[in-house]
């Protein structure tokens, strides 16, 4: 189980840094990552169904052990993290690199991962991670259904479509939002993984050497954020509750001819 | 001179329109750069595709045979590897769709080519590649320099580009045979299936209420359907409505719910992720009211309200007196 930590930036303003080199995460709600969140619950109920143990795993620093203890309380065995340092700046195949260490440790027959984040939103971690471990994987996931030595799964694809494969194990899953309805996380659940020890692991420990991950070691360099153009922006409707939807009314009448 | 390889998306026996946003990219490079546009159709029978992309693009290239009738990136990627290797593209480009993501960060691995997903924008700088990427659900764009290499992999986001018009081009078609694939396989195609089905097809309604994560709670919903019921429209909803099971996969809007074509469309609580404006595009007239002002769904709607849709919802249920 791989996750990430990741500000809430759906409903929320997001302002860029003056040296444009990031966005100012001061007034931002971070938390787990939508997709991951997924993607736990499923590892712990294919746990629940069939044993095994979970591990979940994060490269992140003291401020991600939060979204570690919740995965704990949500019935994970084990936590894994990674030391954020050396990852700082790393594009997506230098954090999977990090979690190809993780996994190397153990012997895992399933990884599961969210599709993408929630802030980058590459998309990539889960298949060059099975890239690299030589696994097979599958993205947009919608459900899991183990058989023996395969697992079966369906992929979402576009306009309510989905397919089914059947992958042979271990295999790198990555899961989309929507799967389940992951658990409600109590503050009495999370109080109760609060002593659990978390490893911290170093480069080393994940068989990387410096400068093989982090910014100068990266394949996609950012040379720059920005605000997107502004473009056609919608004609604002100003006023009262009652005014405005008596506007909206007449915008629907005479331009749509309907209601 | 340097090559620019489209991968041509097909499925259930079509092309999928996103290539021929792709077609638009590869013409642009053609134009401002001389790369030498080819298309790359994959697939078992699958001809007829060359004959159409023959018509846009100077060069097809078509790879058959009877492991390749159904995606797999197993095996596609193994003969786009191939391919690669052999004929060394500049870039090869795909849409970022359920395909292009299964398939292409694999391949950037197998072949060690630098990958981009989910790009908006692709420039180019002396042989260089810089992409945009929107990111932060959109409120932010991030320009990133893909590190040197001989080759890159590049996936596109839909609607980034228009779909290029039909040429009337005489492109050559080469058939290239498949590489031998490692056996046995490690992944097997099983079948299609319709997760949207239902009783109810929003495609059909001439006015849709949508509502989105601002809905909030599940017991919010018959505030929404009251509504919908007064104004005479269908309840449609935005993804994360359906992701909480608060309302049916039928009814959701977007990039893997259903396209939607209504007179109006009426979104409360819709921050306007692309994957959701994708699937109401060419609508009538489009509202949206959103307490966030700068929430992408003001640039796509025609009208626009900064307010709490419950207050809306209570003075539309009000005014529209049915």
């Amino acid at each position: 189980m791989c996750v990430k930590k990741v500000p809430d930036t759906a409903d929320a303003e997001v302002v860029l840094r003056p040296d444009g080199r990031g966005i100012k995460e001061e007034d931002l709600a971070f938390g787990i990552n939508e997709w991951d969140n997924y993607a736990v619950e499923e590892a712990i109920r294919i746990k629940e169904t069939h044993g095994g143990r979970v591990t979940v795993a994060t490269i992140g620093s003291a401020d991600s052990e939060d979204v570690l203890r919740r995965c704990l309380a949500m019935g994970a065995d084990e936590a894994i993290m990674v030391e954020a340092a050396p990852f700082k700046g790393s594009d997506p195949y230098g954090i999977a690199k990090g979690l190809r260490g993780v996994v190397a440790k153990g012997s895992y027959e399933l990884v599961l991962a969210g599709v993408q984040a929630g802030d980058d939103g590459f998309g990539m971690v889960a298949p060059v991670l099975a890239g690299y471990l030589g696994w097979t994987h599958a993205t947009l996931v919608t459900s899991i259904s183990l058989e023996g030595t395969n697992v079966a799964v369906t992929r979402e694809l576009e306009g309510g479509l989905e397919e089914t494969l059947r992958l042979a194990l271990p295999a790198v899953l990555a899961i989309q939002t929507g799967i389940n309805e992951p658990r409600y996380v109590s503050i009495m659940g999370i109080r109760k993984v609060r002593s659990k020890a978390i490893p911290v692991l170093d480069l080393a420990a994940v068989g990387l050497a410096a400068g093989e991950v982090g910014e100068s070691a990266n394949m996609l360099r950012e040379i720059g954020l920005a605000v997107p153009p502004a473009g056609t922006e919608a004609e604002m409707i100003k006023g009262t509750p009652a005014e405005v939807a008596q506007k909206i009314l007449d915008i629907i009448r005479e331009r749509g001819g309907v209601a | 001179m340097a090559k620019v390889f489209v991968v041509v998306e097909h499925r259930q026996g079509a092309i999928r329109d996103a290539t021929f946003e792709l077609v638009t990219l590869a013409r642009e490079l053609e134009r401002a750069f001389g790369l030498e546009p080819a298309a790359v159709v994959i697939g078992h029978n699958v001809r007829h595709f060359a004959l159409t992309l023959s018509k846009y693009l100077p060069e097809t290239i078509v790879v058959e045979s009877e492991a390749l009738e159904n995606f797999r990136y197993e095996t596609y990627a193994a003969v786009l590897k191939d391919l690669i290797e052999k004929e060394t593209p500049l870039v090869t480009l795909c849409p970022h769709s359920a395909f292009g993501m299964e398939l292409f960060p694999r391949l950037s691995v197998e072949t060690g080519r630098p990958c981009a997903t989910d790009c908006v924008k692709v420039e180019m700088d002396n042989l260089n590649f810089v992409v945009v990427r929107s990111i932060y659900s959109g409120k932010i764009n991030s320009r990133l320099a893909l590190g040197s290499s001989g080759g890159y992999l590049i996936t596109v986001r839909g609607g980034s580009y228009a779909p290029a018009p039909e040429g009337a081009r005489a492109g050559a078609i080469r058939d290239v045979p498949p590489p031998a694939f490692d056996a046995p396989f490690r992944t097997e195609f099983l079948g299609y299936r319709e997760a949207a089905a239902g009783a109810i097809d929003i495609s059909l309604a001439p006015f849709l209420l949508s509502i989105g994560r601002g809905i909030k709670d599940p017991e919010n919903i018959p505030k929404a359907e009251e509504l919908a019921a007064k104004l005479g429209a269908v309840l449609s909803c935005s993804r994360p409505v359906v992701d909480k099971k608060w309302l049916a996969k039928e009814r959701q809007v977007g990039t893997s719910g259903r396209t939607v074509k209504p007179k109006v469309y009426l979104a409360m609580g819709i921050s306007g992720a692309f994957q959701h404006l994708a699937g109401i595009k060419g609508s009538g007239v489009f509202i949206a009211v959103n307490r966030d002002s700068k929430a992408p769904i003001f640039r796509a709607a025609d009208y626009g309200v900064v307010e709490d849709m419950f207050k809306i919802i209570d003075a539309l249920k009000e005014k529209s007196g049915r």
